[in-house]
């Protein structure tokens, strides 16, 4: 036999492009660590902004900077961490373990995903270029109107949220799309709906959140930029129109955001925990409905954001109730985490686990001030001040960026074959740990004794210098914690130990390739019967399956039905291609054109079309090839 | 279905099935999601505003009249049946079919484009005129964007139809155009309700 062997045809097939062309590139892993480094370097633009804004707010009377800066400072701080951090690096994330969780060779529409990819980095190359030339938007981050309306914003600065949000909310949604199918597609054989790993479902209700909360985020802010371009009324009162309009469908939006982002977050504790556990976790199938009914819930507490906007007093009770509901489903997960940590015989403290136990701390202290918020009578007291900020930073750095980090810990090795430092992580931690409770506690209290939030300055005997300054101290311990884990990421990639397939002992089967993955993931897609695939491997008489082996005259999948994953068909994958970034770049022209005249609508829209039509024409190769 | 120590075969599978279980379809189905809740967005602020106004619609614009709406309505679900017609017969490999049903449903689909022009254009107000303007021209724009986008993407699939692009195992780009086609009718109908009727029911 002088043909090329099984693997070197694999190998052949799913070759990553190089070079120049890596920009056609289109396999999941690829994208996703795109994503995963451009969120990051957002997250670290974003938190340089934090860090200016507590330092103006260290002392009286302080004139370090402007106050129209510090809007723009304050609005792009929420905004990139929504919009430019939260969501895609949890969706990079996903792109890149969900196939590999799956036993796939790759999602089920890899272009489409490269497509997001580009929109993402374009619309958030636009947002920061605004930033920089000292327009960027300035009415915080959820921009209500009037404030951002034509009146009283005249300037470039809301028309650049409201066309790179609507923008960039296209690639939150193809990708929420592909990766439920991808979900219900391509599990490996046996992985019944029952079987996969809780982050895949968190990953599943996190996409569909996305497909039904982003669509009127994207509609208002349309209906903004009409307003302040073509001479709409949507929020005008004079001529009819209704600013709570925005507000209803900005939170329509925003409330669910807030679980879009937590829930993947919780999928990472889940897979965490268990892990230096040793044991599988308490109530698999709690958590998982836990996350479904959260997702679900999650459409239903909006109005709480508007306590003090006008509301009818039972309509205003009906959305507290649901909202003190949510904390029943959140917290059953806090008690399986802990019930999985409380059994086990012998928890191992490394970094990923240092990171996930301290984000379910940080979350409760969060959680706990939630139903206070939810009250009326209290919302009413502290509506717009520090305690609010302080409330949700405690879910959401403690629910999600602590778990994101160690995430980040946990598949590092997975991701480049080496391990990140263990000593450097611990310091990360704790230093990180105490920085935030330090910085982020204080906050209720200046929040309690009535500091607005957003206010870049208060006066000399209004007791605010001391709680600031204890704020700045803390923030400076906080970035000097992440700053370790930045600095431990940079160390590894050149010096980290060899991480061998499995430096965790991990039961899910993205420890059962090589780290880092081969082009095509798996050689043999694997077989499985249980939820922990790789602890109970040992344990059947059949361990000798291999799994099956796909066919390689084109990049190709094993399809398996919905909810039994029964094998079915054979799923033909993309090659790379130059289209996506083509079509991203012709309907950025659309949304970014209109910026400057609104003649690059059209334009846009017909060179969108040109490159729809060559991204689907069926190509002489292709046709060959199925 | 295992073998002890063995590699499963993967190759005697078919690719890429026909029909309801393809990721195409499915890939589908999901902007069809996404759309149907901007619609259902769309609609939501249209009841708000008019919830919210003391009386609609606003500045003495009269309420719409049904004659040329309900035509268009009925022209547009007429336009379902060619193309039902040519996704049922061209999945049987009935390219001729298939080419004739879509024309006749693209010719029917301009005239109901052609209605909706010359309505739009003989209003008397446009979306700078007030709200209620606004959100009609709004709803109206989104929907006719959609009827367009359907036509174009029509002409394609004929296209690669004319081409020869489609066989009988082939099908998934014609199914997935007839549930598009039938999703852009059938959406009309809340919107058919929303701007026309809803004024005469309360």
């Amino acid at each position: 036999m002088n043909d090329p062997s099984y693997e070197e045809r694999l190998q052949k097939v799913w070759q990553i492009p190089r070079g120049l062309a890596s920009i056609t590139a289109v396999n999941h892993r690829v994208i996703g660590v795109r994503y995963i480094v451009t969120a990051f370097i957002f997250f670290i633009l974003a938190g340089v902004l934090a860090l200016m804004m507590v330092l103006q707010l260290s002392g009286d009377n302080n004139n370090l900077m402007t106050h129209e800066t510090y809007n723009q400072f304050f609005t792009m701080h929420g905004t990139t961490m929504m919009f430019l951090f939260a969501v895609p690096v949890v969706e990079g994330i996903a792109i890149y373990l969900v196939p590999l969780m799956l036993g796939s060779r790759d999602l089920v529409f890899p272009r489409l995903n490269t497509f997001g990819y580009f929109v993402f980095l374009l619309g958030g190359i636009v947002v920061w270029g605004s930033l920089f030339l000292g327009s960027a938007p300035d009415a915080g981050w959820f921009n209500y109107v009037p404030l951002a309306g034509p009146d009283y914003s005249p300037g470039i600065n809301i028309d650049i949220y409201t066309t790179a949000i609507s923008f960039m909310e296209i690639a939150a949604l193809v990708a929420a799309v592909e990766l439920v199918i991808t979900i219900f597609k391509v599990r490996a054989p046996g992985m019944s709906l029952s079987r996969m790993p809780l982050f895949v479902w968190a990953v599943l209700v996190m996409s569909f959140m996305i497909i039904f909360a982003f669509p009127p985020l994207v509609l208002t802010s349309i209906f903004l930029a009409a307003d302040r371009m073509i001479g709409s009324h949507f929020f005008n009162v004079a001529m009819g129109g209704n600013p709570l309009l925005w507000q209803h469908l900005f939170w329509w939006f925003g409330h669910p955001e807030v679980y879009i982002i937590a829930v993947p977050a919780f999928g990472m504790v889940s897979t965490i925990i268990p892990t230096f556990s040793r044991r599988p976790i308490v109530g698999y199938l709690i958590v998982a409905v836990s996350m479904v009914i959260i997702g679900v819930l999650s459409f239903g507490l909006w109005v709480h954001h508007m306590f003090s906007a006008d509301a009818s007093i039972l309509g205003m009770s009906l959305f507290a109730a649901a909202s003190m509901a949510i904390a029943l489903p959140s917290g059953a997960q806090v008690f399986a985490w802990i019930g999985t940590i409380w059994d086990s015989e012998r928890v191992e403290w490394r970094t990923p686990m240092l990171w996930a136990t301290g984000s379910i701390v940080l979350f409760t202290i969060g959680g706990l001030t939630g139903p206070m918020l939810a009250a009326i009578p209290w919302n009413w007291q502290v509506h717009d001040t520090h305690f609010v900020t302080a409330h949700f930073h405690y879910v959401l750095v403690g629910g999600a960026v602590f778990p994101i980090i160690g995430g980040l810990y946990y598949w590092f090795p997975k991701i480049t074959g080496r391990m990140m430092n263990e000593k450097l992580g611990k310091w990360s931690f704790w230093l990180s740990f105490t920085g935030f409770n330090i910085a982020f506690f204080t906050l209720h209290y200046t929040g309690l004794l009535g500091m607005p939030r957003r206010l870049h300055t208060y006066l000399a005997d209004q007791g605010f210098d001391l709680p600031m300054q204890i704020m700045l101290a803390g923030a400076l311990i906080l970035a000097a914690g992440l700053a370790v884990t930045l600095w431990n990421v940079i160390a590894s990639l050149r010096r980290g130990a060899a991480a061998g397939d499995n430096p965790w002992n991990a039961p899910t089967l993205e420890w059962s390739t090589s780290s880092p993955p081969p082009a095509y993931n798996f050689l043999y897609i694997p077989v499985v019967d249980s939820s922990n695939p790789l602890w109970d491997a040992g344990s059947h008489d059949d361990e000798s399956t291999r799994g099956y082996q796909t066919g390689t005259d084109h990049r190709e999948t094993l399809g398996t039905t919905a909810l039994d994953a029964v094998p079915e068909q054979r799923l033909a994958v993309a090659r790379p291609s130059i289209w996506p970034l083509a079509l991203a770049a012709s309907v950025g022209t659309v949304f970014m054109g209109s910026l400057i005249d609104l003649v690059f609508v059209p334009i846009g829209a017909v060179m969108s079309f040109i490159a729809l039509v060559g991204w689907n024409w069926p190509g002489k190769q292709r046709r060959k090839g199925l | 279905m295992r073998h002890e120590g063995s590699i499963l075969q993967a190759l005697d599978l078919p690719v890429n099935l026909n029909d309801r279980r393809a990721p195409l379809w499915l890939g589908w189905v999901g902007l069809i999601v996404i759309e149907a809740t901007l619609f259902a967005a769309l609609i939501t602020s249209f009841f708000y505003l008019r919830a919210s106004s003391p009386e609609w619609p606003l500045g003495g614009i009269q309420r719409p009249d049904l004659l040329l709406p309900t035509a268009g309505t009925v022209l547009l679900l007429a336009s379902s049946i060619p193309a039902y017609w040519a996704d049922h017969r061209g999945r049987k490999g009935d390219l001729r079919s298939l080419l004739i049903g879509l024309i006749a449903g693209l010719i029917i689909i301009a005239v109901f484009l052609g209605l909706k022009i010359y309505e739009y254009s003989h209003t008397g107000y446009s979306w700078s005129t007030n709200a209620y303007g606004s959100v009609v021209f709004f709803i109206m724009g989104f929907h006719l964007s959609h009827v367009i986008a359907l036509v174009l993407k029509t002409i394609v699939v004929l296209a690669a139809a004319a081409r020869g692009h489609f066989n009988q195992r082939r099908t998934v780009g014609i199914q997935t155009n007839g549930m598009y086609w039938h999703f852009v009718v059938i959406i009309w109908l809340p919107l058919y309700f929303t701007l026309y009727l809803s004024h005469y029911i309360f």
